[in-house]
């Protein structure tokens, strides 16, 4: 049985201009040691995907429909009580803005047992910090450091320490939200390496967010491709790396930069972000889509299946059409 | 900041601006509240030009009623009753309306102005210029302005005239380190860059670009000097060291207390504080409300641009 | 070690400023009109005892001899002597220092703490019953003007209902005979009730209304979400982790209104005739009494700018990323 299965899950966010519908019935589901990454363009809702997973969704903000089972609970139905006792524990996650992420106030080490103090009431403080020892020899920060705060580490040492406080109580399933976006390439290449290398040594799952399909492939094994809040194409990574059929995909893979022939840059075309207020028939990205053709308009797009584990959400006609 | 990014080019900007801020403005009800009470004050420091038309009994300083002798309680001539040698107390309280806005206008205006200055300077010029003032800034942050008040009564008779200035010379500190950090902020921008490139004088860029994008804050200030210098000065004449031709609301305290009708007479004691309170309290609730128009962080989410 | 040098760095600089204020003063004093000896002379002595206070104070000598005296005898602790009291200043005010110590630190604590934590608690609950209550109040407790709000407790709490002692600080009869410490610490409690309780709401206001806003900024901070991402309870997030991260501008702001509370102790004071350093200060300068008077301007100064020190280090100590 899958560890987490999401089914038509829909999440708006009340606005002066009205309801944005963020996160737009999406299902999708991951085995327990897998791993699962979400790629899509900025505001194509990675991130409220990840806090719905949370119960971390702002006051403005809820769930329109669906349901989140992990293992037999269903998180839609969670109260305040049942979130907490669940957070830190069963799902943890790692924060898009993790330079701030860290209180300035209080020490490391005391940050990351307080994650474990709390989900082990009963555990001797003592018992508590040598956990905190073995998870910063885990994500290697050294021993003398454990004291500091945060104001004294480097970037790279805080999105560490602030895995280290993801996987403090060893919990089931981690979010990474884009953990690497603000770090320069080399630390960014170690930290994935890092959580390449825990996921497998723990055997938990991961959910891996980011808008950099390349990052993605690179660290899971499953990847979803996001746009407008819905899911346009699922895959293993192979499938959608190498042979991408949704347009969408194939336009975020042709956005990298590259060169025409006369050596010049190629800039990637600017779509323009989908309208996530009003719900209009048809597929949301037919207004940038270069394949579309009439049904696009104004039909709603089914799954279509390419093999057992790539899908992708279009027309036969477009996806066939080359 | 958002406003400060485009520079003001002529007339209609700023127009524009005010028509745009003032409809965040009076949509803040703690704006509309203290914009209420305070035309209200305004009314009455107006009124108190017209009591010599009364006639001489309604003088507030050295008009007296033949016929009372002792305090008295509201009645139909005085609404509001008489002290215990029969001035009228109305009289007095709309006098105190006029004394408390020029007190805190001008005294707001001079400090604001004083700021707004060496703010500018300071953080324009930077360096060992910057350090200076800064210094002296701190030191008149710590000083208590009522206790040097008392120490200069004690050595000159005050009038309120020097009473303003001393409480302005007293307030620019904190003015100055707002307007300073928001000059230092500017000056990275790259217009002013542009306009260093293009040869303008410091003064000019001082006064054409610097200037005007530090206004509304200094503006904001004002508002918030305005109490400080209103309470200043109330609590100056209650103590009796006020200045002895001018009747005000701290000085009908100062009356009440020392001739010992605190405990006899309410209608006496209540309205002069009540109307300091008040007072402050518009003056506060206007520069909170103008504090949103100003800083868009602060608006309610929903509420846009 | 690095702590001991920035105490002494911050002490030769409030020396620096405590001379510069010492020697503004002593122009000021001078440049007034009248005569400097009548001045600061009490007339009233006999014509030996005036003569050797002249002599004393140098007040025969040129200016900047005159200065020099002025400036040791200060560091000698000779600050003169009152008019009023026949007796040196400085036993008169160091009289009056404690009183004024306890009145103004023990309001000034109570407050912040109290302000601290329904700060907190009004902002933890934003728009609530409660957050609208306690923000109106803080506004009105805030804009109170001092001595008239003094007077109404006073005549309230003092004068109706009879609860609370008119003034001063003790009962002269229970001191008369030999009572038990206990029942005289009652009866400085309850002379000093009147005067803190209109310290303590005033200075609540502020505190409160600065406590709400530093905690609604802090809120929305992302190691808040952090905290609540890791399960912990509202309470631990609120205190813990908001708390004390919105303290610190209010820790500043303690510091920045220090003067602004010397000036409502001084009202309160004299109000309630506590004798503390204020209420001297103005009876001083309602009576000429000139060496007293500058005797108790200074002290304050000098409160004032420790104060300002301790103000330092404790946000020295509560924020770790200012280490001196
Ligand atoms: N608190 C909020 N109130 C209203 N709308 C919101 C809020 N947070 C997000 N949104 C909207 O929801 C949509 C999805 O936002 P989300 O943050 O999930 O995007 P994202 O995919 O994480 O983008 P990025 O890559 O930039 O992090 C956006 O259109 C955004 O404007
Ligand atoms: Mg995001």
């Amino acid at each position: 049985m899958a560890l987490l299965r999401v089914e038509n899950l829909s999440v708006g966010y009340k606005s002066k201009h009205g309801l944005i519908h963020a996160v737009n019935n999406i299902s999708f589901s991951i085995e327990k040691g897998r791993s699962l990454g979400f790629v899509g363009e900025s505001g194509c809702g990675k991130t409220t995907l990840g806090m719905t997973l949370m119960g971390l969704l702002p006051e403005n903000a809820s769930i329109l429909q669906g349901d989140i089972f992990f293992n037999d609970d269903n998180l839609a139905g969670f109260n305040d009580e049942k979130w907490r006792t669940f957070r830190g524990k069963e799902i943890s996650m790692i924060f898009q803005a993790a330079m701030n992420a860290l209180n300035p106030v209080i020490r490391v080490d005391e940050q990351i047992a307080e994650v474990i103090a709390i989900h082990n009431p009963q555990m001797p403080r003592t018992q508590v910090f040598d956990q905190v020892k073995k998870i910063f020899d885990l994500v290697e920060i050294p021993e003398d450091r454990l004291r500091d705060f945060p104001h004294q580490y480097s970037g790279g040492m805080k999105q560490r320490a602030i895995i280290a406080m993801a996987l403090a109580c060893a919990p089931k399933l981690i979010i990474a939200d884009e953990p690497t976006t603000a770090l320069d390439v080399i630390v960014q290449d170690q930290i994935l390496k890092e959580i390449k290398k825990i996921q497998t040594a723990l055997n938990t799952s991961l959910i891996f967010i980011s808008h950099d399909i390349a990052v993605v492939a690179d660290v899971c094994r499953d990847i979803c491709v996001m746009y407008g809040g819905q899911i346009v194409e699922k895959g293993n990574r192979e499938e959608v790396f190498q042979s991408p059929r949704h347009p969408y995909t194939r336009s975020l893979l042709e956005s990298f930069l590259t060169l025409d022939s006369n050596g010049d840059i190629k800039v990637p075309e600017i779509r323009e972000s989908p309208d996530l207020i009003t719900i209009t028939g048809g597929c949301s990205f037919a207004a940038s889509c270069k394949k579309k053709c009439e049904k696009c308009e104004n039909r709603n797009p089914g799954w279509v299946n390419l093999s057992s584990t790539h899908q992708a959400l279009c027309f036969e006609e477009v996806i066939h059409k080359d | 900041m958002k406003n400060t990014k485009n520079r003001p080019e002529n007339k209609n900007h700023y127009v524009e601006r005010f028509t745009k801020g003032w409809a965040i403005y009076i949509k803040n009800p703690m704006g509309k509240a203290g914009l209420i009470i305070l035309l209200i004050f305004m009314l009455m420091a107006i009124a108190s030009f017209f009591v010599p038309l009364l006639g001489p009994v309604y003088d507030p300083m050295t008009g007296a009623d033949p016929n009372i002798t002792y305090s008295t309680g509201p009645s139909f001539q005085h609404w509001l009753g008489t002290d215990f040698i029969g001035r009228d107390l109305f009289v007095q309280l709309l006098e105190g309306a006029k004394v408390a806005f020029i007190v805190g206008l001008s005294c707001a205006f001079i400090s604001v102005v004083l700021g707004t200055a060496i703010g500018m300077i300071s953080g324009y010029a930077g360096g060992i210029i910057d350090t200076l003032l800064m210094r002296v800034a701190d030191i008149f942050m710590v000083l208590p302005s009522l206790v040097i008040l008392l120490i200069l009564a004690s050595l000159w008779e005050l009038s309120i005239w020097v009473i303003i200035f001393i409480i302005a010379i007293m307030r620019w500190p904190s003015v100055s380190r707002i307007i300073r950090s928001q000059t230092l902020s500017l000056k990275s921008r790259p217009f002013i860059e542009a306009s260093r490139v293009a040869g303008a004088s410091n003064f000019r860029i001082i006064f054409k670009h610097i200037m005007p994008n530090v206004l509304p804050l200094a503006f904001l200030y004002m508002t918030f000097r305005v109490t400080s210098a209103i309470l200043v000065e109330a609590a100056l004449s209650f103590l009796g060291f006020g200045d002895p031709g001018q009747v005000s609301w701290g000085m009908m305290l100062q009356w009440v207390w020392s001739s010992g009708h605190m405990f006899q007479a309410p209608y006496w004691l209540l309205p002069p504080g009540i109307c300091i309170s008040l007072l402050t309290l518009s003056f506060y609730m206007l520069g909170r409300a103008m504090d949103e128009v100003l800083d868009p962080r602060l608006r309610k989410e929903g509420e846009g641009e | 070690m690095k702590t001991k040098k920035f105490i002494f760095n911050k002490l030769i600089e409030i020396t620096i400023l405590f001379f510069i204020i010492l020697t503004i003063l002593f122009f000021l004093f001078r440049a007034a009109p009248g005569d400097p000896i009548t001045r600061m002379v009490d007339p009233n002595l006999t014509p030996e005892d005036i003569q050797h206070l002249i002599a004393q104070m140098g007040l025969d000598q040129p200016a900047w001899k005159q200065y020099i005296i002025y400036i040791k005898n200060f560091f000698t602790g000779n600050l003169g002597h009152s008019f009023h009291y026949g007796a040196p200043v400085s036993s008169i005010i160091l009289n009056r220092m404690p009183c004024t110590i306890l009145l103004f630190t023990t309001s000034t604590l109570l407050a912040a703490f109290v302000g601290v934590f329904l700060g907190k608690i009004a902002a933890w609950k934003k728009g609530s019953r409660l957050d609208n209550f306690l923000s109106i109040g803080a506004l009105l407790c805030h804009t109170l003007f001092i001595p008239w709000f003094a007077l109404l407790v006073l005549w309230i709490l003092a004068y109706k209902v009879g609860w609370f002692p008119l003034g001063g600080i003790i009962s002269p009869e229970l001191w008369i005979w030999d009572t038990s410490i206990f029942i005289k610490v009652l009866d400085v409690l309850h002379h000093m009730f009147l005067p803190l309780l209109t310290l303590f709401i005033i200075h609540l206001g502020s505190y409160l209304l600065l406590m709400r806003s530093s905690m609604l900024g802090v809120i929305k901070e992302e190691y808040i979400i952090t905290a609540r991402a890791k399960g912990l309870s509202d309470k631990v997030i609120r205190d813990k982790h908001a708390a004390r991260n919105a303290a610190l501008p209010v820790i500043t702001s303690v510091g920045l209104s220090l003067a602004f509370s010397i000036n409502g102790g001084a009202l309160t004071e004299q109000i309630f005739t506590w004798p503390g350093i204020g209420r001297e200060l103005i009876f001083a300068v309602s009576n000429n009494d000139y060496p007293l008077a500058q005797a108790c301007f200074l002290l304050i100064t000098a409160v004032v700018l420790i104060a300002n020190l301790i103000v330092d280090l404790l946000y020295a100590y509560m924020d770790p990323r200012i280490k001196y």
